[in-house]
């Protein structure tokens, strides 16, 4: 996908997600994971679709576009444990880099690594009109995208790939302080990428953390039943990401650190949750001329049963 | 003659609504705090035999359970619906008037 006016864009979906005029919701990270009950015998779906540009400032001017739908499939198995599923479907993943031949463009899709993981509340204080958590969760992705797509010009790059071919880990936990007038939810999670086909993304550690403030309704006094509530949102995501692993070693034009901040709206029901963040970054550091984000759009809904 | 009859037929409608009067109680929860946490309450409730209503409200953090005539919610019954939803019991009441009940708190 190729956004030749990334601000207008990204006005556009903020604004059609504001003027969408439907009741609903629970505040979340739209970033990252919550320590939020799902209750036993619940699911939740949610549906994210998310734009991320991607760029490095090395001679070969590499380009990255990528716009994938991540379905999430959440059960409550008991009040404490819930599962989860997720299923990434890329629409397409563009390359634009110039080359000895010119520019040229590869671009991959279909669907991708599928994950599933499991969180389990392991402390909850409650109170009147409030709760603390706190849930370690644990999880895999298997290797369900295609990790040698090819293309006019050869096999694609690894790490433009839907998949990386191998099953990967990861573990971390989550912490979620929410009131009726605020949430603020903490992220440390750990990815551990494994290789296949003498290659192996880079391992990923990060640090994320959201607050959510309620603005409408400002004020709950009078406010009988379960209302709609709006949320306002800022996020922040620390990402530190190693090398890539490749056959004669490791790729020094991959991995880095990047902290990125994302502003965002989110609308609460009983049933619905529809939310938009627009995550930039802040700061980088990255390894050789590694890619970074440019930006990434997300928007997408949840849903009850 | 039309007047007794207009009284008796009122009597015997009036008693009829009492004795199908239905239960009412009200829960005070603890941890809730979002419209979207709420639904789990209500799903978990509904499923209690005789349930015939859950209304949550958000806001004074207290759920009204209305169940129908002659079924009761006892407080272990509500203790382990809540639990289940993720929360906790705070307070159990059964309501005094069939109009919403009084705060448990």
């Amino acid at each position: 996908m190729q956004i030749s006016s990334p601000p207008v864009t990204v006005s556009l979906l903020v604004g059609a997600l504001t003027l969408m005029c439907v009741s609903v919701v629970q505040a979340a990270p739209n970033t990252f994971n919550t320590a939020l009950p799902v209750a036993q015998g619940q699911t939740i779906w949610r549906e994210q679709l998310v734009f991320r540009e991607r760029s490095d400032d090395g001679p070969m001017d590499r380009e990255v576009s990528v716009r994938v739908l991540g379905s999430v499939l959440g059960y409550g198995i008991t009040s404490k444990l819930a599962v989860f599923g997720v299923v990434p479907h890329f629409f397409d993943k563009v390359l634009d880099v110039t080359t000895p031949m010119g520019r040229i463009e590869r671009d991959a899709g279909g669907i991708g690594d599928v994950s599933l993981f499991g969180r389990y509340t392991a402390y909850q204080h409650d109170f009147t009109g409030g709760t603390f958590r706190v849930a370690p969760l644990l999880g895999f992705t298997a290797p369900t995208g295609e990790s040698s797509d090819r293309d006019r010009f050869g096999e694609l790059p690894r790490p433009l790939q839907v998949g990386d071919g191998a099953w990967d880990g990861f573990t971390g936990v989550v912490t979620t302080y929410q009131t009726l007038h605020y949430q603020v939810d903490g992220q440390l999670l750990y990815r551990e990428n494994g290789r296949h086909d003498g290659f192996a993304r880079g391992d990923e550690t990060r640090l994320d953390a959201s607050l959510q403030y309620r603005v409408w309704p400002l004020s709950l006094d009078g406010v009988s039943g379960t209302p709609g509530f709006t949320y306002a949102l800022l996020e922040s995501s620390l990402v530190h990401r190693e090398r890539n692993d490749i056959v004669s070693g490791t790729d020094a034009n991959s991995g880095g650190t990047q902290w990125l901040l994302a502003p965002g709206l989110q609308y609460i029901t009983r049933r619905w949750v529809f939310e938009a963040t627009v995550q930039l970054p802040v700061a980088e550091d990255p390894d050789g001329d590694a890619i970074q984000d440019d930006y990434i759009v997300r928007v997408g809904f949840r849903r009850n049963f | 003659m039309f007047k007794k009859c207009c009284l008796m037929l009122a009597a015997l409608v009036l008693s009829a609504a009492a004795l199908a009067a239905e239960t009412r109680y009200v829960l005070g929860v603890d941890g809730l705090a979002c419209p979207f946490c709420a639904y789990g309450i209500e799903k978990r409730l509904t499923k209690v035999e005789g349930v015939t209503d859950v209304q949550v409200d958000v806001g004074e953090s207290v759920v009204r359970v209305t169940l129908e005539d002659g079924k009761t919610l006892s407080e272990a019954q509500a203790r382990q619906a809540i639990n289940e939803a993720g929360f906790t019991l705070r307070s159990y009441a059964e309501a005094e008037s069939d109009r919403g009940g009084s705060d448990a708190n």
